[in-house]
Parts: C-alpha cells; structure tokens; sequence
C-alpha cells in the first residue's frame, strides 16, 4: 500500500526544490561571459578613439586656416603625421605609461588612370600580419600633388583618403 | 495517519510571496547587462563618423568657394565619389544648388549616404 502520510511535506519540497533551481538559474545566467564574437566591442571603441584623432588633426587651430592633417599631406611630412598621430592616439589623462596603441597610415587617391591607390604615409613600427586592426579613415583635400608621391599621383587640386589601421600592440 | 500542521500557513504564504518578488528583480538584473551591451553596440555602430567626415568635407568645399553659384567642381566630387566606394564600400553623392528663400539666396546641399546597413539623406541650407 502506497503510504499517503505527509503530503503536505511532499508538497513543500517540490517548491522548495523549485525555488532553488530558479535562483540558481537566474544567478548563473546574470553573469555574462566574454565570447570572441563580443571582441568587436572593444574594436568599435578602437575606432571612435581613431576616427577623434583624425578629426582632431583634421581640425583648423583657426578659422580658415589649414589643418594640420592637410599640411601633413601636401608636404608629404609622414614624419610630423606619425609624432602627432602617436601623441593623441596614445596620451592618457592620467601620469603614468603612455598607451600602447600601434597604428600604420596610407593615403588612398584617384589616379591618373582613373583607379584608385593606396600608398604608404607612415607606421610607427614593422607589422606581423597578424594585428587585430580597425580601419579609420578620412577626406582631405590637397591643392595638388604632394612632392614624393607615386608618379601616378594627379597634380590638380584633389580629394585623398587617410586611411590608418590602428590596434592594440 | 501522522497530523497535518496547519499552523502559520500565512508565514509560508507570505514566505513564497517575498520569494517570487525577489526572483522578479532578479530577472531585472538578468536582463541589464544584455539590454546595456545591445544599446551600446547599437551606438557604437551607428557610421556617425563616416557620415560627418563626408558632410564635413563637403561643407567645407563650398564654404571654401569649391562648389558655388552651382557649380559644382566635378573632380572634387568624382574623387570622394570613387574613395567611398572603393575604400569604404559606402555609396555617396551630393549636389548643390542655389535657391532663394524669403528673399535670401543660400547653398542648398542635398547629401545622400548609402554604406549598406545605413542610409543616410540631408539637406541643408546654408
């Protein structure tokens, strides 16, 4: 004979039971785990943080006066783009190391021919092929073709691309 | 036959009542890192700084005087045209036109942005 004693007990239990499982549950679903698809996350801020520092360069120090971006570009000087470049992209507002962001620039333009290239404007160091980089560009119009470009660099006044792969060295 | 306690049967209504609120602020919790991460993935994808870098360097060109009096410098165009799309996937155009309003003449700059995931059309006045 099935024994009906304590099934108000019985009861009890199950609900407990199901108030534990639900706890449990919830507190192991609210942590959330880091998976490789969440990485382009950090990327996107990559990117905000390039995209500010193109636009800073970008930004005139006085009204109709040029940039520092576009005089940068119509002398050709990679050298002065990268200090500037590395000086923004790295400085933190507090003491302490720099940040550790590597980037490499190019210049994209539309040739002679008609195609577009893209050519190199400065790096701050070798690449592995194997970076982690996002892509940030920029339009900025130059009044000609800057002195050691490619030959089939225009010489009128044009619009370039500033391209620059920026990630975390 | 083992007697049932009924006693405090109020506690343990009161007891399973708190239980059930308790696991309802925990689903809030549940819900807020996912509902904070998609926003924010949200905001970040949105091509704010493609779309301002184009409508910039436009603005600029006819502030400039490179676009004017509807004359639109057609290198200058066809460049940032074929950058966009080559580079960045993205189809642009612009045109600009001078209209009169309320008596005034002023630039009228029609911007379309296109990058496949984001369309983006402005006209402005200036």
């Amino acid at each position: 004979m099935v024994g009906d004693d304590a099934q108000l007990y019985t009861m009890e239990g199950i609900a407990a039971a199901f108030v534990i499982l639900m706890t449990v549950y919830l507190v192991a679903g609210t942590t959330s785990i880091y998976t490789p698809g969440d990485s382009h996350i950090s990327d996107m801020q990559l990117e905000v943080l390039g995209n500010d520092v193109l636009l800073v360069m970008d930004t005139p120090t006085e009204e109709m006066k040029e940039s520092n971006l576009t005089l940068y570009l119509r002398t050709w000087n990679a050298t002065d783009f990268e200090r500037n470049f590395t000086s923004l992209l790295r400085s933190r507002t507090t003491d302490g190391p720099d940040d550790t962001l590597r980037f490499a620039a190019f210049v994209s333009y539309n040739t002679t021919a008609g195609t577009i290239n893209t050519t190199p404007f400065g790096s701050d160091g070798g690449r592995t092929g194997y970076e982690q980089a996002v892509r940030v560009t920029r339009l900025v119009t130059i009044p000609g073709r800057p002195p050691e470009t490619p030959g089939d660099f225009r010489e009128i006044k044009q619009v370039v691309m500033v391209e620059v792969l920026i990630w975390r060295g | 036959m083992a007697r049932l306690d009924d006693d405090g049967q109020w506690i343990v209504m009161m007891g399973f009542l708190v239980a059930v609120s308790i696991f309802f602020l925990a689903l809030v919790i549940n819900q807020a890192t996912l509902v904070g991460q998609t926003t924010a993935e949200g905001v970040l994808e949105f091509p704010k700084s493609d779309i301002r870098d184009f409508t910039e360097e436009v603005h600029t060109l006819v502030d400039t005087g490179d676009v004017y009096n509807s004359t639109i410098n057609e290198t200058l165009r066809r460049d940032i045209i074929a950058l966009e799309e080559a580079r960045k996937n993205t189809i642009v155009n612009y045109s600009v036109q001078q209209v009169d309003i309320s008596g005034k003449t002023y630039n009228e700059t029609i911007y379309h942005f296109n990058n496949g995931v984001t369309v983006y059309d402005a006209t402005v006045h200036y």
